[in-house]
């Protein structure tokens, strides 16, 4: 497949581009799911293709095709020059600038199991089974409808190739369980909820009885959960949930949204957008990190970027075009992982901290307008009663704006979710308007 | 060979598909005891355009190819794809997907292929393939200068123009053979909009299966008026007031309520499961009485539009709720088999790369009794929705959202301020009991609505009356 990457290059600039990077890419994905007792459904494939950025007398286009057959791709490729050569010429598009290839990092990031291929699939087949028992270890599995559980895996790899002489190699491993339980309440309504936990070293991946037990438990915790009242309350997001709440943040932090001015941090850089409990950066180096790599989407070396140090925004996500548009040097254009500075107190702790308000522990359809910074989001949770997870609680929205938000957070937990490359810890924010009834 | 099937076989004829692979294809997955197996090969060539600060100044096209292979044994299901469909790498994919069973290797004779006549709801009377960029660029920029012409206040304009053609070909172990070609297009614009230091951004967006005939001036001008409108009238807007509300539903988009509040819980893979809200609901009275909502494969061109469904079964008009009675689930053939029904031409995928689900197709209600003006006239205090942005449910709980990107407060019978970037939260079966009064506008939306399940993607269209529900929570603020 490198060799696929690299003769495309060398094929689009004998069809006349001046510029080309190429990716050519092969996935291998392997499913199980389980349903109640039995196999729902098993898929496995190899997927593969190839992109294409195409330079073309000042003029860019990006062209991918999953038909490697010889011939189909000089023809293809000889017709993304001749479309690209269609569209107007735009000044700031060219490969990034070699210097920033330079400086990858050595360390060992550890994103491919080196195992990969041991898990056959009859342990794929006891591994979701051993799932849906242990959802229905419970005393009341009599609530239970159905369970379904579903075990997968993954394995990657892609290679670069740019006609400046960057060639870059990257492979990953992933594996992950899921148990999703749907429960019985007593006005008719079928609760359900889930859990998944992942990993890319298969060694990593937790025990199935961890994963199942809490599958159940969150859905038997929505029984009889109704909506709460209207008013501005305390809202404690779990780490699992803030994620939403954090991406939404980070939209703003995008070099296109700010030089297309509908960004509601366009034009930040250094100011105090949170209290100064608002602290993360993006870190690629992350060892077994899932959002990890040595270099980006465009073959810029990854480095450690803070994104909010003490409140201040410091860094955006700012790709070479962007960044040629914006005149600033161009940082990467997307996030790795993100590391938090973290709090001191548990979950329980801050719950104790509230004494009253709301735990979200998901949320709901939802948007938010990205040039304004103004969300609203369902929620379902429960109610916070003397420091303790009280009813549950659900049909709610909560709405505000970002620029108001982060200036009321009140606490970070010391959890970050480690399933997800945000990394989210517990968020605590205060004021936050609440719609029930 | 009769005409009809060779013609059906004729498009991938040129990648090499012929009888002999799709019979190798089918064998290899029976081979170890599946009930039945199908083939879904597809071609899709997709392009489209971006025009950004002024100028159309990046494309983008991409070309899928492939086969998805599924073997059923009952309710399960074996699946396999290849990109590569050489007949070593087809078999290999179908021996992947005859995992499924674990019977002893035994061979099945795979019966004479017999194409399906299906009907022509979408037809490019100018294909893709036959327009040169060049011819496409024009379109874009008429957009981003009416969209500078229609207000000052307009400061930046992209347009994003996709359109894209392709062919799927259906072969199931039953010899059913399906052929069928799938045009899309969209064109979305977005306007950010400058006044007294403060911006907004809003857009639109249209989409069909057609050709260059989709794009008439009148459309286009449509397009960016409503556009430039939803961009420029959120300077005024505010955001209502939080907690339970009275809320109508503007015809047209509004439709997105049935997909989330329904039609989602409708589709009967939930239902044999016994996930959803609605699993004991069939027969049932489940709306007043001058509610009728239905998913149709039929509208002329429509978005959600299909001539076959993704399983080669036939798709037409279905009836989820008449006269307020829930009358039937949207099915595949799997859980058809489950229910002992005939199918309803639901069973639809991304590509070749998935198995097919029940999904939607064209979800809307049908008129009712009230004009739009009695309905707003009708309502003291509560909000007007105009469009949106995206919704979610919960199959379950039956909870389901809807985000308002535009809308009006209503006071006293009166659409009063316009409102802005809300969220509205209810439950599907609640909210049915609580629809009071239907218009008699139903409007089919012409927007580019996508419907995600299971991570699949599938286009869908949405339409309704002007309606009114008694009561939602409507996420404001204070």
């Amino acid at each position: 497949m490198l060799d696929i990457a690299g003769k495309v290059v060398e094929r689009a600039q004998a069809h006349g581009a001046q510029q080309v990077a190429a990716s050519a890419y092969q996935v291998r994905e392997v499913s199980v799911q389980w349903r109640d007792g039995a196999v729902e459904k098993l898929m496995e494939a190899t997927t593969r293709g190839v992109g294409v950025e195409l330079y073309v007398d000042g003029r860019y286009a990006s062209v991918s095709t999953s038909d490697l057959r010889a011939d189909a791709l000089d023809t293809f490729l000889t017709d993304a020059v001749a479309m690209t050569r269609a569209l107007a010429p735009d000044p700031f598009r060219t490969l990034p600038d070699p210097a920033l290839y330079v400086g990858q990092s050595l360390a060992d990031l550890q994103l491919a199991d080196p195992h990969y291929g041991d898990l056959t699939a009859v342990r794929r087949r006891e591994l979701a089974q051993q799932l849906e028992q242990a959802t229905r270890n419970t005393a009341e599995s009599a609530r239970i409808l159905s369970v379904t559980t579903s075990v997968s895996d993954s394995q990657s790899q892609s290679w670069r190739v740019h006609s400046d002489g960057f060639t870059g190699e990257k492979a990953g491993t992933s594996y992950w369980l899921g148990a999703q339980v749907s429960v019985q309440d007593a006005d008719g309504r079928r609760p359900e909820d889930a859990c998944y936990a992942g990993a890319r070293w298969r060694g990593d991946v937790p025990d199935p009885q961890g994963v199942g037990e809490e599958a159940t438990r969150r859905a038997l915790s929505r029984l009889g959960s109704s909506k709460p009242e209207s008013g501005t309350k305390t809202l404690v997001v779990d780490a699992r949930a803030a994620g939403r709440v954090v991406s939404s943040l980070l939209s703003g932090l995008s070099a296109a949204g700010w030089q297309q001015k509908r960004s509601f941090l366009e034009g930040k850089i250094d100011h105090t957008i949170g209290n100064d409990l608002l602290d993360l950066t993006d870190d690629p180096l992350v060892v077994r990190g899932l959002g990890s790599r040595r270099f980006d989407g465009e073959g810029m070396a990854a480095r450690e970027m803070p994104l909010f140090a003490g409140g201040v925004l410091k860094h955006g996500f700012i790709d070479t075009y962007y960044g040629k548009k914006l005149g600033l040097a161009p940082t990467t254009g997307r996030m790795s992982n993100l590391r938090w500075r973290l709090g001191q107190r548990t979950h329980a702790e801050l719950l104790r901290d509230v004494g009253d308000g709301i735990l979200v522990t998901s949320f709901l359809g939802g948007n938010a307008n990205g040039t304004t910074g103004d969300f609203s989001w369902g929620i379902q949770g429960f109610a916070i009663r003397g420091g303790q997870i009280a009813e549950p609680i659900g049909e709610a929205n909560i709405s505000g704006n970002h620029l108001t938000l982060w200036p009321s957070l009140l606490a970070v937990g010391d959890d970050p979710y480690r399933y997800s490359a945000l990394r989210t810890p517990t968020l605590v924010f205060g004021g936050v308007s609440v719609a029930g009834r | 060979m009769t005409t009809a099937l060779a013609n059906a076989l004729a498009y991938f004829g040129r990648f090499g598909v012929d009888e002999s692979l799709i019979r190798t294809a089918l064998s290899a997955a029976l081979a170890r005891g599946g009930d039945r197996a199908d083939l879904y090969f597809q071609h899709r060539v997709a392009h489209s355009l971006g025009l950004e600060d002024g100028a159309v100044n990046r494309a983008w096209s991409g070309i899928e190819l492939g086969v998805g292979i599924r073997v059923l044994r009952g309710d399960q299901t074996g699946y396999g794809y290849t990109e590569d469909l050489s007949p070593e790498s087809v078999r290999q994919a179908a021996l992947t997907a005859a995992a499924i069973a674990d019977g002893p290797s035994r061979d099945r004779p795979i019966p004479q292929l017999v194409a399906t006549a299906i009907p022509q709801r979408y037809r490019a009377k100018t294909p893709w393939d036959t327009v040169a960029a060049a011819t496409r660029l024009p379109l874009l920029q008429r957009v981003q200068e009416r969209a500078h012409a229609a207000d000052p206040r307009v400061q930046k304009v992209t347009v994003h123009f996709s359109d894209e053609e392709g062919a799927v070909l259906m072969v199931d172990s039953d010899g059913r053979v399906a052929f069928d070609e799938q045009p899309m297009t969209l064109i979305h614009l977005s306007c950010m909009a400058e006044q007294d230091g403060k911006r907004e951004s809003n857009g639109g967006n249209i989409a069909g299966r057609a050709g260059l005939e989709f794009y008439t001036d009148a459309k286009l001008d449509k397009l960016v008026q409503e556009a430039v409108d939803r961009t420029t009238i959120l300077f005024e807007a505010v955001q209502p007031p939080a907690g339970e509300m009275p809320v109508v539903l503007g015809a047209g988009s509004s439709g997105i309520l049935l997909h989330e509040a329904i039609g989602h819980g409708l589709e009967a893979d939930f239902n044999r499961k016994g996930v959803s809200i609605y699993a004991d609901k069939l027969g049932k009275p489940i709306a007043a009485p001058f509610v009728t909502v239905v998913d149709d494969a039929t509208p002329q061109g429509a978005r959600g539009a299909i001539n076959v469904d993704d399983e080669g079964n036939a798709a037409g008009l279905t009836t989820l709720i008449h006269d307020g009675v829930l009358q039937t689930y949207l099915h595949d053939s799997i859980s058809a088999r489950h229910y002992g029904v005939q199918p309803t031409g639901n069973g639809r995928r991304e590509s070749f790369r998935y198995a097919p689900l029940p999904r939607m197709r064209s979800t809307y209600m049908m008129p009712g009794p009230h004009t739009p003006e009695e309905i707003i006239a009708s309502v003291e205090r509560g909000i007007y929705c105009g469009n949106f942005a995206n919704g979610q449910v919960q199959i379950g709980a039956g909870d389901f959202t809807f985000y308002v990107k535009n809308g009006w407060l209503i006071e006293n019978g009166k659409l009063t301020r316009p409102i802005k970037d809300v969220n509205l939260i209810g439950n599907g079966p609640k909210v049915l009991e609580q629809i009071d009064m239907v218009g008699d506008d139903l409007k089919i939306d012409d927007g580019g609505w996508t419907c995600g399940k299971d991570g699949q993607s599938v286009p869908v269209s949405q339409g309704m009356p002007t309606t009114r529900v008694r009561a939602m929570t409507v996420g404001g603020r204070g």
